[in-house]
């Protein structure tokens, strides 16, 4: 299997998996199209036809369609099955390009699976002893941050305060 | 700043479930007085090091329970 590393630059790449009979990757397609434009240069964009390359599809281990993969400096950094907004593909695309090759952090699977039984232990604690209310709130703050990428509204918080620090491009 | 993970899963395992017993026999009520708050206290350390992957105290000893 071919590796995803861009052999000229080392430049982050991102492999969009889809499908013809796919519907999300109908309105998805153009979208990242469009994004991987905006960002030419910066990201490069493999589309893969998850039915004409079934062996690849196999050794990715992808689930489901659409998926898009980051690649940086070879290594997965960051995987998605389901449709992106084209604002969320905006963002995945600009922090690939400026992470000068940093992983984005965002929780693996396992880190979601343990922060979500963790946080729901210390829920049980917390409804059932009374003295020990905060833990709770503890247990909020600890399932939050196993699917906090995934939160719309601290997307948009993060992107407007981003937006505010970044400086003014000329 | 990067955080660089040196625990493995097991380790990051056990580090929770040890935290969490240890808030639950603190906070909980199973101890009492200062040693139940002490404990509740202690527990904390576990947990968070635990949901975080990485001990300081692994990066002071250059240890680390991760493989690779």
């Amino acid at each position: 299997m071919e590796t995803f590393v861009n052999q000229t630059t080392n430049q982050p790449m991102i492999v969009y998996i889809w499908a013809t009979w796919c519907l999300p990757c109908r309105t998805m397609s153009p979208a990242i199209a469009r994004t991987a434009e905006k960002f030419s240069g910066q990201v490069e964009l493999r589309k893969i036809n998850a039915d004409e390359h079934i062996e690849e599809i196999n050794a990715l281990k992808i689930m489901g369609v659409p998926t898009v993969i980051l690649y940086q400096h070879g290594k997965e950094t960051y995987r998605r099955t389901g449709a992106l907004s084209e604002s969320e593909l905006e963002s995945l695309f600009a922090q690939a390009a400026s992470s000068q090759g940093k992983p984005i952090s965002e929780p693996t699977q396992t880190d979601r699976a343990l922060r979500l039984g963790a946080a729901l232990a210390l829920l049980a604690i917390g409804i059932t002893v009374p003295q020990a209310w905060f833990l709770a709130l503890i247990a909020g703050v600890v399932g939050f941050s196993a699917v906090y990428d995934r939160c719309p509204i601290y997307k948009a918080v993060t992107s407007f305060i981003k937006d505010k620090l970044r400086p003014a491009v000329k | 700043m990067k955080i660089t993970m040196n625990e493995a899963m097991w380790d990051r395992v056990v580090r929770i479930i040890l935290g969490i017993a240890l808030l639950y026999l603190g906070f909980g009520g199973v101890v009492s007085g200062w040693l139940g708050t002490a404990l509740g206290i202690i527990g904390f350390v576990p947990l968070l090091t635990g949901l975080v992957g990485y001990c300081p105290l692994y990066s002071l000893l250059r240890i680390s329970t991760k493989q690779g």
